[in-house]
């Protein structure tokens, strides 16, 4: 049961949004130091100082080390929800909304995992922040738990519909052509389709260029009433509709299928609840940590029916620029997304959705940017939705 | 049936699994070489992964009970890099397969499937159950049957 009840609509804002930008390699500073600086930075663009904040709301570092270690006086309420990052928007806004405080610091510090690398392995703090994981006795290979779930189902999708690997491939190729204009972005290089077809295979069919970019950096972001962003400096961006969408076999061996998972009960809470869709939208951010999720993403939210999404996208392609550009018009992910910004966890696309809508994109500002809708996450534990709108 | 050994025993035998109370019964059963699946014994539903309760119709009367161990590929993924373990190379590269079980519509199941080429190794082909010794604990996987594609 899906309902349209949406008090809080356009009643919680963005006053800002920073990132520290992101690089694809190890670097000798902490996580902790990466949320730092951003989210001093989005205090300083956003003129607030830390006794303005009484809600924190974050990944990782703790809400409480990052209040400690920016010396936060008071907080009436904090948060660390699982990512993708609409969770922690969703969890601040419900907080703003109802009282429980009144502005938010929220922020997500993506850092290097040290079992992704040989070299990340080599840093031994990383491994013991990390904690007791890695090496030792596992449950083995004979699963599709966590990541690999995406390629199980990517298998099935080029089965169900009949759709060569080359679909897939499109998705990077665009976020890397948007990527280039992207200051942020760790992988800023264009690459080709016989780039993509020649990447080392992983787990077929996904390769290394169907998968986000493992990152170090941090995105922040500071969230209130709609009459309080008003105050401050910058453009207020209205959170019009937030939803985080599961079934009830969640669980990556056992979804009933492509055509149901959390992508469907987002779009339809999202339609149900938002004052506008994808006809009257300017930008929108498909969730791209595996290509076959922005596929589903595209033929989810109504672009197109399903397996059609590659030959919508060709149907859209800006052959220019190389990318995807909806109509001619609404860009997709302009900051690069997971596959060039690097990967966020959902903090990137939402912070250039902010930025867009307060016309702060620099380069890729998409002129007179009114509406964004931003659909992260993929199918088993974590698709979410959220629409902003300029205030 | 042999005497039960004890939970601490249990957990033993299959270092790194995720063993818990709720799925204890179906590694039992794995020592003895038989694949048991969750059912309610009130709606007579099966259920996967193992949990407390039924989800259909919320009774707690739930045995472990065994399957056929046929059924058809769902999914498949071949693995070019993945966790070190005894027996599994690479090199060729590995197969990971999802199955649904011919109990019911949607029951799935994980593992590999030996003794077949990859490239038989196909969503819709059909599969029997069989078993493998791995780290000392007997290991479930499949093999392509006869009868072909449904």
């Amino acid at each position: 049961m899906i309902s349209a009840r949406n008090p809080l609509k356009d009643k919680v804002a963005f006053a800002g949004a920073a990132t520290t930008g992101f690089v694809a390699h190890n670097t000798t500073r902490s996580q902790a130091s990466w949320a730092a600086e951003a989210c001093i930075k989005v205090l300083r663009d956003c003129g607030l100082a830390g006794a303005d904040i009484d809600g924190i709301c974050g990944s990782s570092p703790s809400a409480l080390a990052v209040q400690s270690m920016l010396g936060i006086p008071e907080l009436t309420w904090f948060a660390n929800p699982a990512i993708p990052f609409v969770n922690q928007v969703a969890a601040a806004a419900s907080a703003v909304h109802s009282g429980l405080c009144d502005v938010v610091l929220a922020y997500h510090a993506p850092y290097r995992s040290p079992w992704a690398t040989l070299s990340s392995l080599r840093d031994p703090f990383r491994r013991l922040a990390a904690g007791p994981v890695g090496p030792g006795p596992g449950p083995g290979p004979e699963t599709v738990a966590g990541a690999i779930g995406y390629t199980a189902w990517a298998s099935r999708y080029m089965h169900d519909y009949g759709v060569p690997k080359e679909h897939f491939g499109l998705v990077t190729i665009s976020d890397r052509s948007y990527g280039s204009l992207n200051p942020a972005a760790a992988m800023p290089e264009p690459i080709t389709m016989d780039d993509y077809l020649a990447a080392r295979m992983i787990r077929w069919p996904l390769c290394l260029l169907d998968m986000d970019v493992p990152v170090d950096g941090a995105d922040a972001f500071i969230i209130t009433t709609a009459e309080r962003a008003r105050d401050l400096p910058l453009p207020p961006v209205l959170i019009n509709a937030v939803a985080l969408g599961t079934i009830d076999h969640n669980e990556e061996d056992q979804i009933p299928g492509l055509h149901r998972h959390g992508q469907q009960v987002v779009v339809e809470a999202l339609r149900a609840k938002s004052d506008f869709w994808i006809d009257d939208v300017d930008i929108y951010f498909p969730y791209d940590g595996f290509t076959i999720i922005t596929l589903s993403w595209f033929e989810n939210a109504g672009f197109c029916g399903p397996g059609e999404a590659g030959e919508f996208i060709k149907a859209n392609w800006d052959a220019e620029a190389d990318r995807i550009l909806i109509g001619g018009r609404v860009p997709v992910n302009p900051h690069g997304g997971a596959l060039s910004e690097g990967g966020t966890q959902g903090s990137g696309h939402i912070r250039e959705a902010v930025h867009q809508l307060q016309g702060l994109a620099a380069a890729r500002q998409v002129a007179g940017a009114q509406r964004a809708i931003v659909t992260a996450g993929g199918f088993f534990f974590n698709a979410q939705g959220l629409t902003l709108r300029r205030g | 049936m042999p005497e039960l050994i004890s939970d601490e025993e249990l957990v033993a035998r299959f270092p790194g699994q995720a063993l818990t109370r709720d799925n204890a019964a179906h590694y039992r059963g794995r020592l003895e070489r038989r694949f048991l699946v969750d059912r309610c014994v009130a709606c007579g539903r099966w259920h996967q992964p193992p949990a407390p309760v039924c989800p259909a119709c919320w009774s707690s009367d739930i045995e472990a009970a065994e399957v056929a161990g046929t059924g058809t590929i769902h999914l498949t993924v071949f693995l070019h890099q993945g966790p070190p373990t005894t027996g599994v190379d690479y090199s060729t590269p590995y197969p990971v397969v999802t199955v649904e079980l011919d109990e019911q519509p949607g029951l799935r199941t994980t593992s590999t499937v030996v003794g077949a080429p990859n490239d038989a190794i196909t969503i819709g082909a059909r599969v029997a159950l069989d078993w493998i010794e791995r780290d000392g604990a007997p290991l479930p996987v499949f093999r392509l049957a006869a009868g072909g594609r449904s």
